[in-house]
């Protein structure tokens, strides 16, 4: 959960990109570090990825980005991909812990649709076994890839993946461009910044 | 879980005097105060060799791995980590649920003598922590226009 430290004015969030294997998520990482505006170089940190000799991730990669003030408070986001691979479904529970924010990446190729539903399923299991709820937890879809052929209509993919009480924001990308990449990230942190203004932060 | 309290000046004075007086006893180089999401909470010591953001993030990671490990062995009696090296060590010690003290120290020195002194330099903390969560303290931003939160991050042109 959201750290708030009154002293120094920061407050510090985490963001999870979650999603199956090779859907995109460290690639959404790389072209945010690669591509982001900062009005200082401190302002973004190094990224940092634990990954296979094959460059895969094995648990997790990870940067920290900080934003504008609000109300004086100087945010600082923590932004982590979890690894793909269901043979590091334990892993992928340790960087969910406290976790504020999630962005769920997709594969839009036809053929990774039991992959996308099966991780969908694990995260809501890891979160679970966090006393966690996604209900509770600001999250979005992205449905990367949609430049590779043989792509799911998103109509299908909203009906396989977001087909719950209350439908969360949708981003069509691809990553490999940088499309749809910040559309992403910042309704991500929008719907973050927004809890907390509702909210207040507070020890839960 | 209960999460990490709202900190305030008195708090961060007391882990700032708490981790001075460890590196001083104990001759360490630096200290760390992390919360276990990855969050440094607090910094002491001598750390310009040091990127300290990235090293409590991964601290923290590899602490609730190995914790992760010990659970599935029924070993519920986790409290510390050590990590050996040639010029610097690390030891990782449990403070509560959601904190560590992560200590980086040259390896002439012994690990026992760190857990030594960081034993009541964590108990102090873990008694600070509960007083701050018991405080209760709420950070209310409802005063905020909304509308001020619009695209906060941009590409490059």
């Amino acid at each position: 959960m959201a750290i708030i430290n009154q002293a120094t004015k920061e407050l510090q969030v985490k963001i999870v990109y979650y999603g199956p294997a090779k859907s995109g998520k460290t690639t959404n990482l790389e072209q945010i570090h690669a591509n982001v505006q900062v009005p200082n170089p401190d302002s973004k940190g190094k990224m940092t990825s634990l990954a296979t000799s094959s460059d895969r991730t094995l648990f997790f990669d990870f940067f920290p980005l900080e934003a504008v003030a609000i109300k004086g408070f100087k945010t600082k986001f923590a932004l982590f991909t979890v690894p793909g691979q269901v043979i590091y479904n334990a892993t992928r529970q340790i960087v969910l812990r406290g976790v504020d924010g999630i962005v769920f990446v997709a594969d839009s190729q036809y053929d990774k649709m039991e992959e996308n539903i099966e991780t969908f399923n694990h995260l809501q299991d890891n979160l679970k076994a966090l006393n966690l709820n996604l209900d509770d937890i600001p999250y979005v879809m992205q449905y990367n890839k949609r430049d590779m052929p043989d792509v799911a209509p998103v109509e299908y993919l909203e009906f396989l993946l977001n087909n719950r009480e209350v439908q969360v924001p949708q981003f069509e990308a691809s990553a490999s461009q940088c499309d749809g990449v910040f559309e992403t990230l910042n309704m991500i942190t929008r719907m973050l910044l927004h809890k907390f203004l509702n909210d207040g932060v507070r020890s839960r | 879980m209960p999460a990490f309290p709202a900190l305030n000046q008195e708090d961060i004075d007391y882990f700032d005097r708490s981790l001075r007086e460890l590196l001083t006893k104990s001759e360490a180089n630096v200290a760390l105060l992390v919360e276990k999401a990855g969050y440094l909470i607090h910094q002491c010591g001598n750390p310009e060799q040091l990127d300290t953001t990235t090293f409590a993030t991964l601290g923290s990671n590899a602490y609730n791995a190995v914790q992760f490990m010990a659970n599935l062995v029924n070993e519920t009696n986790f409290t510390s980590m050590y990590q050996q090296g040639e010029n610097f060590s690390t030891l990782m010690v449990n403070v509560d649920e959601n904190s560590l003290l992560v200590i980086v120290f040259p390896t002439h020195l012994t690990v026992g003598s760190m857990k030594y002194y960081a034993g009541p330099v964590v108990r102090g903390i873990c008694e600070r922590i509960k007083f701050a969560s018991a405080r209760g303290d709420v950070v209310d931003f409802s005063d905020v226009d909304a509308r001020d939160v619009q695209a906060l991050f941009n590409k490059a042109p």
